[in-house]
């Protein structure tokens, strides 16, 4: 069935981030793969989904878990073939489900054969599609991402005896955009699996794309035209597809991504979300509203892509030190957890298992301005393993059941490309799928209902916002509009009941309906309409006048 | 029916209440009883803030006003500190919300009611550490905040009362009599019995806010005093901070009758209730200090000793028949003695003194007049003491004064058989 014409399907979507590989694996080779998610989309489209972003599923040395692509025109053999990733793709679109994959713009593996041949001679064609040099002094304003393992962005390269840029991994060497070829090749490559079907991009590291003396080779307009070269590229000959920002940055610097709507469909709000942890342990929604006021207005057609958790750490990038102090130390106050600037640990672990801080979150995120992301396993509480190096203890296999492998694989557990969670707490045995479905209040069920709950209206992603101002703080409330629909929401980030009164004069008349129970509220008078909420509650009110 | 009369009884207003709602629980309170103090709340305040950012910056925290009646917009003053997010661009950065809010609990002062108000504030906040200060401490610093707070909130301490450089002429009557016999009565060497500026623990705060008679005026114009007692004669864990210099408030002599309800008042009522408690001690011990020891300031300091003189004289003349009620006839005599003396020969020495403060004491106990009266007749005998502490300390340096002072309060602890005896005389 074809999709409905919808150009701005993607401020209606509810986004559900997968890997290929720790999702389902079909052939029992201990590593999951697309046949496997084709088998459990159904699970996807039951939980309400409508979109699915994939991350890297090509071919790579996976030394950065894909990020290092060696061939952009293929699927990874251990996740199948070209073949089956058409086949996952058909299936969900014939559930609704749109997909969105993974791009790498800015570098490649160097493992790839555009870097070997570049290595291998300064003469040779490709050499010019990386960026060399004979020191590694150049750009010295440009920081580093990776600050636990990298002490420079210019590596040595032994064959070629010269320097190569890389912004991550020494072994991501970065593609030199000032060279046509390379953005037209890397355009050869989005129309490649545009023409297979894919719905949109994600496309990762793009502040990153140019370099310039004298700045921090970030945002730098150079990089801006060729994006928007891009998207007049897609717009042209693929109408209706996405493409969705992966740039960390302050929200006045992420701005331009959006340009005149001729940009980006979509960015991630980074600074948001760390600060949405803050405000539920400070028990303050100051974090948020301060961040929200300082997020700019963005072109009716775009969006931001709002999230909890991925499967990077929990970015401090955005934080001022200060906070990023006091988040460590609340959330991470063991020292391993901590990776770079961020947190290494999944959503259930972070909040210490506690439901009505899951919900309470959730529903924020479904709430706010902005199309959410739910990153797997979160639907039903997963725990992390931060023993496992890098970012891989938040990406270990979805636990379907609480059998062998938990449900994942049918290989010897010593086989599986992670190990599973199998602590008391979060392990298989105790958070699964299939146990989540059989109880009506699970939190999968919950997770169900409250994406069921936003998808009644289209105010969550399309509407405005304008907060309410309580002299409670540790209240979070905003009035949701659009055309003649009006939702309000009240967020209590304490651990402790609150009672709360609401200035909603303006909205004299109305009575409120709770958008879960759709039970009927006191009308709206000339008086503050006071609101009692139990711990980390929330409510939806949607608004009539009858 | 209670509920009923609870609701009656309460002295907090509902607006007051609602703004406590939404202020919710705190770590830190900060207290400010003010009265038209415009003219020095605003730096005072200013510096409160900038003490809770720097040293309780995750901590929930705030600043409460308890205001008796002010027409210059003190609380105004105080309001404005509060940080927050709605509409409000504050100048600094903080990671919380800061709460700054005030009542007007009267519309005259009574430093009585402010204190219940911070107490109560604190105890339905359930603040972990409370500080109140005094909105004429000009001389605050930022550090002030964590000198005062960081040992009751971080290291379990009910009560840490200050210590200042002080004049050596600023004062007297905390060195001449609140201190020596406090120290001498229940074993503690507390330098400040009477604080302005002071924190105080949740458990101790609403332990003085349930048992102090809040109703009766006597009680209430002694509150600070009757909370260091309490604490004292609680068993509560007591610590001094040294926040450095106290600026010297200039009073009206007329100010020293209200000054010694406050302070020797509650000191002679704690003596009936906790009979058994000082009766059993005897010397004194050192308690925690923080900071560096106490030094005198520099700041030139003009007393007037004759003034001081010629009131005593005025006194022991006039209330005479007063005194044969509440003296010995030895003491009497012995102050009609000295009256008689030139002024340059004019003595009253420690032994004296203690002496009459001991038998006022044992007076105030037997009632033997309005005791309110026995304040008011000790007034004119501590300008003559405090007259001769003027001369004999007039050149000595900081270490002589401090000497003196010692060898007053042992005075005091040596002579507390005599309050006994006279505590238990028929007389």
């Amino acid at each position: 069935m074809p999709f409905k014409q919808d150009v701005l399907w993607y401020k209606r979507a509810i986004i559900y981030q997968a890997h290929v590989r720790t999702f389902y694996d079909s052939n029992g080779d201990g590593i999951g793969d697309f046949h496997g998610l084709d088998q459990k989309l159904d699970y996807l489209a039951e939980l309400g989904i409508n979109t699915i972003w994939l991350m890297p599923f090509f071919p790579s040395p996976l030394r950065d878990d894909g990020y290092d692509i060696a061939d952009y025109y293929s699927v990874h053999s251990s996740y199948g073939t070209l073949e089956d990733f058409g086949k996952f793709l058909g299936s969900a679109h014939e559930r609704q489900i749109r997909v969105i994959i993974e791009m790498v713009l800015n570098h490649t593996s160097d493992q790839h054969p555009w870097f070997q041949q570049a290595r291998s001679s300064p003469q040779n064609r490709y050499r010019d599609w990386y960026v060399w040099s004979d020191t590694d002094t150049g750009y010295p304003e440009a920081g580093i991402n990776f600050v636990d393992t990298e002490l420079s962005n210019w590596a040595w390269d032994p064959v070629s005896k010269s320097y190569y840029w890389h912004r991550f991994f020494s072994h991501q060497p970065d593609l030199n955009y000032d060279n046509p070829a390379v953005r037209e090749e890397m355009w050869n490559v989005m129309k490649f699996w545009l023409q297979l079907g894919v719905d949109g991009f994600r496309l990762d590291a793009v502040p990153f794309l140019v370099e310039r003396e004298g700045t921090n080779c970030e945002n730098l307009p150079e990089t801006h035209a060729i994006l928007k070269e891009l998207r007049r590229k897609l717009d042209e000959q693929f109408p209706g597809k996405m493409l969705l920002a992966e740039a960390n940055q302050w929200p006045a610097d992420l701005r331009p991504y959006f340009a005149d709507g001729d940009e980006f469909h979509m960015a991630f709000h980074f600074p948001l979300m760390p600060r949405m942890f803050m405000g539920v342990k400070l028990e303050d929604r100051k974090p948020i509203t301060e961040i929200l006021q300082q997020t700019p207005a963005i072109p009716p057609s775009c969006q931001w892509c709002l999230f909890l958790r991925n499967h990077d750490e929990l970015t401090l990038e955005m934080v001022t030190n200060i906070e990023r102090d006091y988040m460590n130390d609340t959330y991470a106050h063991d020292k391993t957890m901590r990776l770079n600037r961020g947190i290494r640990r999944r959503l259930a672990p972070l909040l210490d298992n506690d439901r009505r801080r899951i919900e309470l979150m959730n529903g924020m995120l479904m709430s706010l301005p902005g199309t959410p992301i739910v990153y797997y396993g979160d639907e039903i509480g997963m725990g992390d393993n931060i023993n496992l190096g890098d970012r891989n203890g938040v990406r270990t296999p979805m636990q379907w059941s609480g059998g062998w492998n938990g449900g994942f694989s049918a290989t010897d557990p010593e086989k599986l490309y992670a190990p599973l969670i199998q602590d008391p707490v979060y392990g298989y045995p105790a958070v699964n799928v299939f146990s989540q479905r059989r109880t009506e209040h699970s939190l999968l069920n919950w997770m169900g209902r409250l994406i069921a709950v936003r998808k009644t209206t289209g105010v969550f992603g399309s509407g405005s916002i304008e907060f309410l101002y309580p002299a409670n703080h540790r209240i979070l409330a905003y009035v949701r509009q659009l055309g003649d629909e009006t939702i309000l929401v009240v967020n209590n980030l304490s651990n402790a009941a609150q009672a709360v009164e609401l200035d909603l004069r303006r909205y004299k008349g109305n009575i409120l309906i709770e958008m879960f129970g759709k039970n009927i509220f006191p009308r709206v008078g000339e008086v503050p309409y006071l609101l009692t909420l139990g711990p980390y509650h929330f409510y939806w009110f949607r608004l009539r006048r009858i | 029916m209670t509920e009923v009369k609870l609701a009656e009884e309460s002295f907090l207003t509902d607006d007051f209440l609602r703004q406590l709602i939404d202020v919710g629980e705190v770590d830190i309170l900060v207290g400010v009883p003010t009265h038209n103090n415009a003219k020095t709340i605003g730096s005072v305040v200013e510096t409160i803030q900038a003490g809770i950012l720097k040293y309780f910056p995750r901590e929930r925290a705030a600043i409460i006003n308890a205001d008796g009646g002010s027409r210059d917009g003190t609380p105004e003053l105080i309001v404005s500190a509060a940080i927050g997010d709605a509409g409000r661009s504050s100048k600094v950065y903080a990671l919380r919300t800061l709460h700054s809010i005030s009542t007007q609990y009267a519309t005259t002062p009574a430093r009585g009611t402010a204190l219940r108000t911070i107490l109560a504030t604190a105890e339905l906040l359930r603040a972990k550490a409370c500080a109140v200060i005094s909105p004429e401490s000009t001389q605050i610093t930022a550090d002030w905040l964590t000198t005062v707070l960081r040992p009751t909130y971080a290291e379990q301490f009910d009560l840490v009362l200050p210590t200042y450089s002080r004049h050596k002429f600023d004062g007297l009557l905390l060195t001449n009599l609140l201190y020596p016999m406090t120290r001498a009565l229940y074993g503690l060497r507390i330098r400040e019995p009477y604080a302005l500026d002071f924190a105080f623990s949740g458990r101790l705060g609403s332990q003085f806010l349930a048992q102090n008679a809040w109703h009766d005026e006597t009680a209430q114009a002694g509150s600070e005093t009757q909370f260091t007692l309490t604490a004292i004669t609680g068993g509560y864990r007591i610590c001094q901070s040294y926040l450095g210099s106290k600026e010297h408030v200039e009073r009206r002599s007329a100010d020293l009758v209200p000054a010694m309800r406050q302070t020797v008042g509650p000191l002679f009522s704690s003596l009936e209730p906790h009979f058994s408690l000082w009766t059993s001690r005897t010397g004194s011990q050192p308690v925690p200090t923080t900071g560096p020891e106490q030094e005198f300031t520099r700041e030139p300091l003009r007393v007037n000793r004759k003034r001081l003189r010629e009131m005593f004289l005025i006194g022991v003349a006039e209330l005479e028949s007063v005194f044969q009620s509440i003296l010995s006839p030895s003491t009497l005599a012995e102050l009609q003695e000295i009256s008689r003396l030139e002024e340059g020969l004019f003595r009253y020495s420690a032994e004296l003194w203690v002496k009459t403060v001991y038998e006022f004491a044992a007076a105030y106990h037997k009632t033997v007049i309005s005791r309110d009266h026995i304040i008011q007749a000790l007034a004119p005998l501590f300008r003559g003491r405090a007259a001769t502490f003027l001369v004999e300390n007039r050149n000595g340096s900081a270490d002589d004064v401090e000497h003196n002072i010692e060898t007053l309060c042992l005075e005091f602890e040596r002579m507390k058989p005599y309050l006994l005896e006279k505590w238990n005389g028929r007389e």
